[in-house]
Order: C-alpha cells, then sequence, then structure tokens
C-alpha cells in the first residue's frame, strides 16, 4: 500500500499557471476580452476547471456560437480534455514558457483530433473507465468490482472537488498489494510527441523474482534506446533507480496509471 | 449514457454466446476471416503482420452480427470499430454504441486497437463485446 504520504501530497498539490485568451478571430465586436489567469491542478481535466473561463468569454463572441463546444489549444496544437493537465503540460514542457498560454475557441471545433465533451459526466465516465481499466491490470479488476458505488462516487468528488482526503480514503484500496507486495501489471501510458500513447503488459518484477527498476522498464519498452531515453512525469525526471512497483503506488494520476512523457 | 445500470444486462442467450467454443464459430465463418479495411486504404499500405482478428460479441440489447470476427489493422482507433459496428447493424447516427474490453471497461474512441491487444488479447485475438447501454459501468 502507498505509505510515502508526503508524496502523494506533493503530488497531488502539483498546479500549474495557466494564461487562457480567446482567439483574436473569434472576437465579436471592437473590444478585446483580457485574458484569465487560473492556477489549475496538474491531476485535473480542463473541462472541470474551465466553467468560469466559459462565461468570461462567452459574451464576447458572436450569439451563434454561445452553446457551441469550446475548445483550447497550444500553439496551434489542439489539448485533449481527457489526458490530465499535468500530461499535456510536461507533453509541451520545451516549448512553454510560464505562464502557460492557451488560446479558447468556440469555433471550427477539430473534429478529426478532439473527442467531444459535452458534460462532465463524459469526463466522469472517461476517468472511471480509467480506473476499471487500471484495476483490471493490477488486481484482475477484482477490487474496482468489490467497491460499491459510493466509493466509485467518492473517486470521482474526491478528484473533482480537490479533496485530498476524500479521495485517497478510497484510492488506497486500489493500491493495495497481493502477499508478493507487487501489482499483477503496472498500468502505464507512454507518450512521445504527437504519436499515440503506448501501453504494455508489463509485470512489477523481474523473471528472478527482482523488483524492476524505472531502467529496466525502459529496456523491455526501448531495447537497447532505454539509455537514451528521459522520461518526464508531474514535471519532474524520476531517477532511472527508482522500483516501478513505487512509481506505480505514488507518482500514477488519480486513473490509476502512470502517465510517461518520453524524449529520445 | 443516461442508462446508469451498474450491471451487465446479459440473457442466458448471450452467455451461450460467450461459451462458443473458438473452432464451432469459426466453422460458419469462410477460413479468412473478412477484411474490415476502410476504403481509404490502399492495399499496399495494408502489412498483413499488422492485422489482429477481433471477435465482436454483442451484449445486452444489442443485435448479434452474422460475422462475429473481422481482421483489423493494428494502427486504427477504437472509435472506428464502433462506427463499423454501428453502420453494420444500420443503427441511427443518434443512437449510442458501447466498446467493452474483459467485459470490465470502455476505452476511449482514440486508444488505438494496438494498445488493447497487446494488453488485452492473445493469439492474434482480440474479443471486444458491444452493447446499445452501458454495461460494465
Amino acid at each position: 500500500m502507498a505509505n510515502d504520504r508526503e508524496v502523494l501530497r506533493e503530488i497531488w498539490d502539483g498546479r500549474i499557471p495557466v494564461c487562457f485568451q480567446l482567439d483574436s478571430s473569434e472576437v465579436n465586436g471592437l473590444q478585446a476580452p483580457d485574458p484569465y489567469y487560473l492556477m489549475v491542478p496538474r491531476l485535473s481535466y480542463f473541462p472541470l476547471v474551465t466553467d468560469k473561463i466559459r462565461r468570461h468569454f462567452q459574451r464576447y463572441i458572436h450569439p451563434d456560437k454561445h452553446d457551441a463546444e469550446m475548445w483550447m489549444d497550444f500553439n496551434g496544437q489542439p489539448l485533449k480534455w481527457h489526458y490530465p493537465i499535468g500530461v499535456l503540460f510536461d507533453l509541451h514542457i520545451p516549448e512553454i514558457s510560464l505562464p502557460w498560454c492557451i488560446t479558447i475557441h468556440f469555433d471550427k471545433f477539430p473534429e478529426t483530433e478532439l473527442l467531444h465533451c459535452t458534460s462532465r459526466e463524459a469526463v466522469e465516465s472517461y476517468f472511471m473507465s480509467c480506473i476499471k481499466e487500471a484495476d483490471v491490470l493490477k488486481h484482475r479488476s477484482q477490487v474496482v468490482s468489490n467497491m460499491q458505488k459510493k466509493d466509485h462516487n467518492q473517486l470521482w468528488l474526491g478528484l473533482q472537488n480537490d479533496k485530498f482526503d476524500q479521495f485517497w480514503a478510497v484510492n488506497r484500496k486500489l493500491m493495495e498489494v497481493g502477499s508478493d507486495e507487487t501489482f499483477k501489471y503496472i498500468p502505464f501510458r507512454l507518450y512521445e510527441g504527437d504519436e499515440p500513447f503506448i501501453q504494455r503488459l508489463v509485470k512489477p518484477v523481474t523473471e528472478e523474482g527482482q523488483r524492476k527498476t524505472l531502467l529496466q522498464f525502459l529496456q523491455e519498452i526501448y531495447a537497447e534506446n532505454a539509455s537514451k531515453v528521459k522520461v518526464t512525469t508531474h514535471g519532474v525526471e524520476p531517477p532511472t533507480d527508482t522500483p516501478l512497483q513505487w512509481m506505480s503506488e505514488h507518482l500514477s494520476y488519480p486513473d490509476n496509471f502512470l502517465h510517461l512523457c518520453i524524449a529520445l | 449514457m443516461a442508462d446508469n445500470a451498474d450491471t451487465p444486462a446479459e440473457t442466458p442467450e448471450n452467455e451461450k454466446t460467450i461459451e462458443t467454443p473458438p473452432d464451432r464459430e469459426s466453422e460458419s465463418l469462410p477460413s479468412e476471416p473478412p477484411s474490415l479495411s476502410g476504403v481509404a486504404d490502399s492495399p499496399s499500405k495494408t502489412n498483413k503482420s499488422n492485422k489482429i482478428d477481433i471477435l465482436l460479441k454483442a451484449t445486452g440489447n444489442a443485435p448479434i452480427m452474422k460475422t462475429k470476427k473481422w481482421a483489423v489493422d493494428k494502427d486504427k482507433k477504437i472509435g472506428w470499430i464502433i462506427d463499423f459496428i454501428k453502420k453494420y447493424l444500420k443503427l441511427e447516427p443518434s443512437e449510442s454504441l458501447f466498446l467493452y474490453v474483459n467485459q470490465a471497461f470502455a476505452p476511449a474512441p482514440d486508444q488505438i486497437v494496438r494498445n488493447i491487444y497487446d494488453c488485452y488479447g492473445s493469439d492474434g485475438k482480440l474479443v471486444l463485446h458491444y452493447c446499445k447501454s452501458q454495461a460494465w459501468g
């Protein structure tokens, strides 16, 4: 079970300063709106923190677009609402200077690049599906399927309302380990540039029963290129001798996946 | 999405489908599964080793597909399979279709088949359940 509580807390408290601006071509009228500044939690999702942004910019756009779905881009690259905010940030780190400047749109939704997000329920169902998938990998789905509906709600509300204790009271069950002190497989996603992320079946221990390090994990995926790989998660580069199991327990996002940004 | 049912609406009939031995199931099918490549694909680009067989199984109230086994390119997205099933079953564009892996979770429409196969498939085969209302959450 996760026990380095201070690490969990530090990860939970990660914030990013963002400057939101309306796409200038969508301004209807003479006066352009002021930018909107917000500290956003790394572990959250944009649709959970941008209600205020929508209200702020809505009155400056063409009335026909008032009910249109809002989307955003950074440097011309549409931002996927279903990736945690911290992942989106880490993916673009080399190009970002703080505050992170994001452009808001209500027009020309990029259908081929983004999924639609019509409500918070869409985020909730995506988030819960990730939790279920992670539990299939870690515990053959046994923990999550033995939970009650109220536990599922508590995970979601804990994330949505930024309540660490509420979230972890339930999430600790998802982090429980078997008698061998490990998960069956480690839920992870590897992101490299614009490519679709990589997911594989990886055990937390070697065939000899030793705990795998981050380096051994990278060797499994990238073979001889492993030593050239730079891994970033939560804005930091974990040492390559960090045990993979420990990373899964402490550095996973609330969806219970490790989201690792890769630079080769 | 309006349907919040937590439990799968399995009928005995569906269970029978799930328990059908694989060889019996393929008897009624051509030996080579039909290819599910879109029109946009040029034949030269579709490398045989890059394909896997997906087995599509109906759950709950979803109509059964006559052909269940399809060869799919690993680079395709889950959303593409969902669109294919909807077209095959002649569903209205407004009707929902949910696709489940391991009868446990619904992958995102932009997840690629390769990732799902690498984690939950084997021997060139991946079983997917489809449903017209949310089944496993």
